[in-house]
């Protein structure tokens, strides 16, 4: 649409001629950024962003993400990578060859074997252990990645790396790339919604984890709360009759109207005008997205809503269903605070965290597949890194209360929904479980293969910053995941 | 990555042996295979080596000996290795990305020669190379992992490992190293035995054991002597750069700007070039803007707030030719305007209260005396020369430790360094303390100093060569030499401790004490008459606590013979070294069970509990509210500061060639040596003289950069667009001649940012209309060639401070630390109200995690490490916040009981006194007569409910009559209005 024909449209629009698909076109960000193509480095662009869908690279096999970010560190070797070697070796200390890797070598333990029993489920045969006995029984539903990496011991740069591709802060993040280059299909919802834990206490990096950086503020994650208030200032923080508001909306409303009538042309008024526009339906629209009440006990069941252990994880898993069924783009859940960061009593500690969020996953997978969602929606779990197979004894010398230091160099994740080819288990730690051994994947790897199932690939979803093509992935050589794709 | 030594290969070519065809040990095999010196270097020289010799070696890779390939470029991977696929040399060939576009490619059969060789072992006619490991082999790993203990600021074992003097010396256990055998030296024995670096002190010293690569070269060293090899830094010399040309410097910018002519007319230098591209496209200006606009614009492009109506009357009536600039002079004399400007140099400095990086985010105390001095500076109109040169060596430009006196400009010159200590810094945990990490400090400092100074995106180099610009990784390291006197990351300061993950006793560090006298004495005046609070409560306690204590000892001589009591009482007064035999006597039957602590007696008597409780929370919290000691959160120069080795690949685990302090070559001629300069005694006087470099009058880019950033606020494009990369990926100006011309007329006028506002607020194009004209919107729709004023919305500042000026609740409060924040269970972050209201924004912490949620939506950045540009969004959640955010309501309720004190009940004259505060105008007829119908129908709304008997008014708390809660809606309607927050 040429800025003319936009002009004459907003105008009809703002003459009365309001409808959803219309009103697509306003929830713009007129952003002003100077572009830089390689062969004309001289060529200046002004580039205006919205949230309307976009084209794909290329066929995608998914159209939604809902992330289940396990934050602190799942332990791979007590849920999903059983280790014979460790059961053999219990108690031996390898500290001479390690010691240099540890951030903490005055509580490294010898070698644990996992206090938790492993069994083969499904037809795939695929190793679940025994504290999350939900999740087992759709394990042919699920790509279970043994291989994966991070690069840093430390909570804070781990959690940069996997949300935003790199070691650091201020970085765009995954949820915010993946909604720059598909936009959105609901225009009265953010694209990008973040659910975090109601049980309180937000992810370490708090609000990082889902920042745009330099990505314009609109790709940013929207914290979705499911009690109170569901987004900030979404409801008048003061009482006031409802006429009032309605009042006060339409003499707003010709006041703008009025001044933009004496700045004809002034794109950013009508962009202003449709914010507005945007905030009113948004109230409509989160609100009835986030009332469960209209779920039936069934669901809710299903979700262990209601049950005190699953309640809070159930009602964030049954939320993020809800979003993705209206076109939210990109839905992230975190758990409160680090409860996967089991440096002590991983005997007890690790089965309360998988307690609390095994039944709500399994639910919200079998949900999604009764509602015919699975085929559309991508369900990607982990955390920032794994645990190490040796013990850490923080309080003492007695095992009883021994937990597992942070393991960056070898973890498991996996995969469920559109396109994955369910039962697969792709790569494979060393035989303690320590270090990713066979096929590794990267964080960047990881990344690109998210992408790629949204029909997106890595290298073409770029954006120009400072005169240069920023890239999730960064510089790095990756390698999309082929083989968990059916 | 294993490390490669920088290898000296002994490359003597053995001329001897190939002309009498004696083919060296170790090549045995096939006479046909290529040989490098006769097969091979032909081919290199013909295609490789204009860009890849001795002189000239692009990306440190020399093609011209076989030395050159096996040690191969910046990166420190060799050109050739035994492998076809994995050397360099061939990657880089077959895949056509060498020779690079443009030149000649390799012909079939010598790429064929190329492969055969390599296949075969590269072979060469020189003897077979020995490696020389040399002491900056080893230097290195050794400053990583052992000078933090065995160094300039301690020597355990009276051991310093710095200099290969220091390590033969050895230190309590005699020599450390036996110059020729490994196995008898001492440091590598202590190595091996894994006892050091001690295991139980790695966190605490942020390093980590040897790397075994690591362990081998320093063997190899020993093994070989144990040998000082002559080898000096690399610094610029007075013979001309190798790696970068003379033709590179032709690139504009890197030129220096000169003065074009101005032909005479009585059209402005600045009109005179826009008008002059605005014809070439064929484009006319805009006409004047209206008078009010004009002031509206004015005021808020200068101080960032609504002008006072009283003022704009007074504009209004002036009958003066020159009223626009007394406008302009009025707004630029306000105290306001430091606040307005000195915040988008905060923007570019990065200025953040906290430390960031670590979820707990620790505060930065005393960070806030450098967001001071910014708007003390801009309001002083000090030259721009003078201000950066302060803020980076203000602590080489006096000699501030031996003063008899701490004058205010030498403390201002401290604080100004503060503009280098700015970036988000993770280092307060011991965890992530280590060379890495704190690089990372210094290259984000790099980055700021590029991006907000240079105009240069220097971080590329950090890894490589840049891509685009002809800035050798050397050249960055040559600038971290340049840091390194004060930012040395193997000497390093800590910064803010995060709160349990450190080990460190003295947790501020990276402050000065040496504040001005004056300074000093409001601290001292502020804090005495608190202290004396304080002795008098504690006095008063130990008063009461002795009375109490006296009662206590009277009951419990109740059970003692009475005929004791006195020698008792005579002992207890006698202290214990005084005392006679008998009285010790006494002591050992009766003084425990007489003796009283506090804790006794706030078991024994309920109302000495009850007193205790209180006095110490009295004096617990005058404590905290005396004023801590001043202090400056300070870059200074230490003296001492370690080598620089270039990083290869950015990775401190990889080091490659000593350098020294230098610039940039192409902003040089390339062969003046960088001298450095010595105001400051014990000061290296590097950063001095990279100052007073960057800020020579004739610097290509220092005037450009900061010139169009002026410009580029306001008029919110800059004529070069990318703000912070003058560089060839950046943008090309608009009006190349209008940028050099501003350049150069900035710094004849003394480097005067004042004396810049009035040029372009001055000028017609300044003044110009925002109304969007056809011609303008089809031909000139970014605006680029200036055919009108853009319409701007605020920003986020400007915007929440024009909140609180309209509603009459901004508190004047100027400087000083902080207002804290409040963090809601939803999220919400607001700042905290003090008794007069709130401060300007820019007084508001600027808390990496926690910054005002009003402020987020408008798109303040989280500073990592700065902002060069603020993005400009319109989202519905600036609605949301503006419509429902319950601060905002309740400044439209405060706004409405202004204007009622104002202008009574008179609904039509409310209304006047609403639009010339909140809109800096009158109401028109029309406008007028839309308000007044809202007015009633918004109170009728009102009495409806209060007539409503189900809604019951809160308790306690006279709710504001209709009436009122109408006008409330009405300003709050004003406040929500795209009129308000956009500026023509």
């Amino acid at each position: 649409m040429s800025p003319r024909d936009r002009r004459s449209f907003m105008g009809s629009v703002a003459n009365g001629l309001q409808g959803a698909a219309l009103a697509s076109l306003f929830s713009q960000d007129f952003y002003g950024r100077h572009a830089v193509a390689a062969d004309k480095p001289h060529q200046s662009v002004r580039r205006a962003f919205d949230l309307t869908p976009k084209q794909t690279h290329f066929k995608p096999r998914a159209k939604a993400v809902i992330q289940l970010f396990m934050q602190g560190g799942p332990s791979q070797v007590d849920l999903f990578d059983p280790k014979p070697e460790l059961d053999r070796n219990h108690g031996k200390s390898i500290l001479k060859d390690i010691a240099k890797d540890l951030s903490s070598p005055d509580a490294a333990g010898g070698l644990m074997r996992s206090p938790f029993k492993f069994a083969q489920h499904g037809q795939a045969g695929t190793y679940v252990s025994e504290l999350l006995p939900h999740l087992a029984k759709h394990v042919d539903d699920i790509a279970v990645i043994r291989s994966m990496f991070n690069t840093h011991q430390n909570h804070e740069p781990a959690l940069f790396k996997i949300q935003s591709g790199k070691l650091m802060p201020g970085l765009p993040s995954l949820g915010s790339w993946v909604t720059y280059g598909l936009g959105s299909e609901n225009q009265n919802l953010p694209a990008y919604v973040v659910l975090d834990s109601l049980e309180g206490r937000l992810p370490t990096n708090s609000g990082q984890n889902w920042q745009s950086g330099y990505l314009p503020p609109l790709y940013q994650g929207t914290r979705m709360r499911s009690q109170g208030t569901p987004i900030l200032n979404l409801k008048p923080e003061t009482d006031e009759p409802s006429t009032v508001e309605q009042l006060s909306r339409d003499l707003l409303g010709r006041l703008d109207r009025m001044h933009k009538a004496k700045r004809p042309g002034e794109l950013q008024l009508d962009a202003r005008i449709a914010s507005y526009e945007l905030a009113a339906r948004m109230q409509l629209s989160a609100s009835d997205a986030l009332d469960i009440t209209q779920e039936t006990p069934q669901t809710l069941e299903a979700y262990g809503i209601g049950e005190k252990q699953t309640d809070a994880y159930g009602r964030q898993c049954l939320l993020a269903r809800r979003l993705v069924e209206r076109g939210v783009r990109f839905v992230q859940l975190f758990t409160s605070g680090q409860q996967w960061d089991n440096h002590s009593n991983i005997g007890t500690s690790l089965p309360s965290i998988c307690g609390k969020t095994d039944l709500p996953i399994a639910g919200l997978l079998a949900d999604l597949k009764q509602r015919g969602l699975i085929d559309d929606v991508l369900v990607v779990w982990g955390g920032e890194f794994g645990r190490l197979p040796i013990a850490q004894m923080r309080q003492g010398n007695d095992m009883k209360n021994a937990g597992r230091d942070h393991g960056p160099p070898g973890f498991s994740v996996w995969f469920a929904g559109a396109g994955i080819k369910g039962g697969t288990v792709y790569g494979n730690t060393d035989e303690i479980g320590w270090n990713a051994a066979e096929n590794r994947v990267s964080v960047n790897d990881w990344h690109a293969t998210i992408l790629h199932a949204l029909g997106l690939h890595n290298e073409e979803l770029f954006f120009e910053h400072h005169g240069f093509k920023e890239k999730l992935t960064g510089v790095e050589n990756v390698r999309i995941v082929d083989e968990i794709f059916a | 990555m294993p490390s490669l030594p920088r290898l000296i290969v002994q490359s003597a070519l053995c001329a001897a042996a190939l002309f009498l065809g004696v083919i060296p040990p170790g090549t045995a095999s096939g006479a046909d295979d290529p040989v490098f010196e006769t097969d091979i270097l032909p081919v290199l020289k013909a295609r490789c080596a204009d860009c890849h010799n001795t002189a000239a070696a692009k990306g440190g890779l020399d093609l011209s000996s076989m030395a050159g390939l096996r040690n191969g470029g910046e990166s420190g991977e060799p050109a050739v290795v035994e492998s076809l696929d994995e050397s360099l040399l061939w990657i880089m060939i077959e895949g056509g990305d060498m020779p690079p576009e443009g030149q000649t490619p390799l012909s079939l059969p010598e790429k064929e020669m190329i492969r055969r060789w390599i296949s075969t072992g590269a072979k060469s006619a020189s003897a077979e190379s020995s490696i020389i490991v040399t002491q900056h082999d080893v230097l290195p790993y050794l400053y990583t992992r052992c000078v933090v203990c065995h160094g300039a600021r301690r020597k355990e074992a009276e051991l310093d490992l710095r200099t290969v003097e220091s390590i033969l010396k050895g230190g309590k256990s005699g020599p450390v190293v036996v110059p020729g055998d490994p196995e008898k030296s001492l440091i590598l024995k202590r190595i091996h035995a894994q006892e050091m670096p001690p295991p139980k002190e790695l966190i605490r010293a942020g390093v980590r054991p040897m790397e075994s690569s690591e362990i081998n070269l320093l063997t190899k060293w020993i093994e070989q002597g144990a040998v000082k090899h002559e080898i000096v830094p690399d610094t610029q010399t007075d013979s001309p750069d190798s790696l970068v040309s003379d033709e590179d410097r032709k690139f504009w910018s890197f030129q220096q700007p000169v003065k074009p002519n101005v032909p005479a007319s009585k059209l402005s230098p600045i009109d005179y070039f826009v008008q002059r591209k605005l014809n070439e496209q064929n484009l006319t200006s805009s006409p004047p803007a209206e008078r009010l606009t004009l002031i509206r614009r004015v005021a808020y492009d200068l101080t960032g707030l609504p002008p006072r109506w009283e003022d704009v009357e007074r504009f209004l009536n002036d009958k003066s030719d020159n009223w626009h600039a007394k406008v302009v002079d009025h707004y630029l004399d306000s105290a306001h305007y430091g606040e307005r400007w000195g915040r988008y140099w905060l923007d570019v400095a990065g200025y953040a209260d906290s430390e960031g990086k670590r979820s707990a985010d620790p505060i930065r105390n005393h960070a806030w005396r450098y967001r001071d001095y910014v708007i003390r500076s801009l309001n002083d109109d000090k030259p721009y020369n003078q201000f950066l040169l302060e803020q980076l060596a203000g602590d080489e430009l006096y000699d501030f430790e031996n003063a008899d006196a701490v004058t205010d400009e030498m403390m201002d010159a401290l604080v100004a360094t503060g503009f280098l200590r700015m970036v988000p810094d993770g280092t307060g945990s011991d965890i992530v303390d280590t060379v890495s990490e704190r690089f990372e400090v210094v290259a984000d400092e790099i980055e700021v100093l590029g991006s907000s100074v240079m105009g240069l995106t220097l971080r590329c180099a950090q890894c490589h060569s840049h891509k685009y610009d002809p800035i050798p990784q050397r050249d960055y390291y040559r600038l971290v030499s340049v840091f390194q006197g004060a930012y040395d990351v193997y000497d390093w300061l800590k910064p803010t401790s995060v709160a349990g993950q450190s080990k460190q006793k003295n947790p501020t560090r990276r402050y000065l004490t040496h504040v001005s006298n004056n300074v000093e004495t409001q601290w001292q005046d502020d804090r005495k008459p608190m202290e004396r609070q304080i002795a008098t409560a504690q006095k008063e306690l130990t008063e009461k606590e002795a009375k109490f204590r006296s009662q206590f000892v009277d009951e419990k001589l109740k059970d003692v013979p009475a005929e004791l009591h006195e020698d008792i009482q005579a002992m207890l007064k006698t202290s214990k070294k005084e005392r006679t035999a008998s009285q010790r006597e006494l002591a050992t039957k009766f003084e425990s069970s007489l003796t009283a602590s506090a804790a006794d007696l706030v078991k024994t008597y309920p109302e000495f509990k009850k007193l205790k409780a209180s006095s110490d929370k009295s004096i617990k919290d005058l404590q905290a509210k005396l004023p801590a000691q001043p202090m400056i959160r300070a870059l200074w120069d230490r003296g001492e500061p370690s080598p620089t080795w270039i990083f290869r690949r950015g990775e401190y685990t990889n080091p490659g060639d000593l350098v020294g302090p230098g610039v940039p070559s192409v902003l040089t001629d390339g062969k003046t040596p960088f001298v450095t300069e010595h105001l400051r005694p014990g000061s290296t006087g590097r950063r001095l003289a990279f100052a007073k470099w960057l800020t020579d009058s004739k610097h290509p880019l220092t005037a450009r950069v900061i010139v169009n950033r002026v410009w580029f606020h306001h008029f919110g494009r800059g004529i070069v667009e990318s703000l912070g990369n003058f560089g060839k990926t950046g943008v090309a100006p608009t009006h190349p001649e209008l940028l050099d011309w501003l350049a150069v007329s900035f710094v004849e006028n003394g480097w005067s940012f004042k004396w810049l506002h009035r040029q372009i607020m001055l000028s017609e194009t300044w003044q110009q209309s925002s109304t969007l004209r056809p011609e303008s919107e089809e031909r000139d729709a970014d605006n680029r060639w200036l055919s009108r004023m853009p319409l701007r919305r605020l920003e986020a500042e400007p915007l929440r401070d024009s909140l609180l000026a309209t509603s009459g609740q901004l508190d004047a409060t100027t400087f000083g630390a902080p207002d804290g924040v409040t963090v809601r269970d939803d999220g919400l972050v607001t700042a905290n109200r003090n008794e007069d209201g709130w401060r300007r924004t820019v007084y508001v912490q600027q808390r990496r995690k926690e910054l005002p949620s009003i402020l987020e939506t408008f798109d303040l950045p989280q500073m990592s490490p700065n902002c060069v540009e603020r993005p400009n969004s319109m989202v519905a959640s600036q609605a949301l916040h503006l419509l429902n955010n319950g601060m905002v309501r309740g400044l439209t309720m405060q706004f409405a009981q202004r204007i009622e004190a104002k202008a009574g009940s008179d609904r039509y004259k409310q209304v006047e006194h609403i639009y010339q505060d909140a809109l800096s105008r009158m109401p028109t007829p029309e406008e007028s007569q839309l308000a007044l119908e809202a007015l009633s129908q918004l109170t009728a709304e009102w009495e409806n409910r209060l007539a409503d008997a189900e809604v019951k008014p809160t308790k306690g708390k006279e709710s504001p009559s209709p009436e009122m809660q109408a006008l409330a809606n009405f300003c709050h309607v004003i406040m929500n209005s795209a009129e308000f927050l956009f500026i023509d």
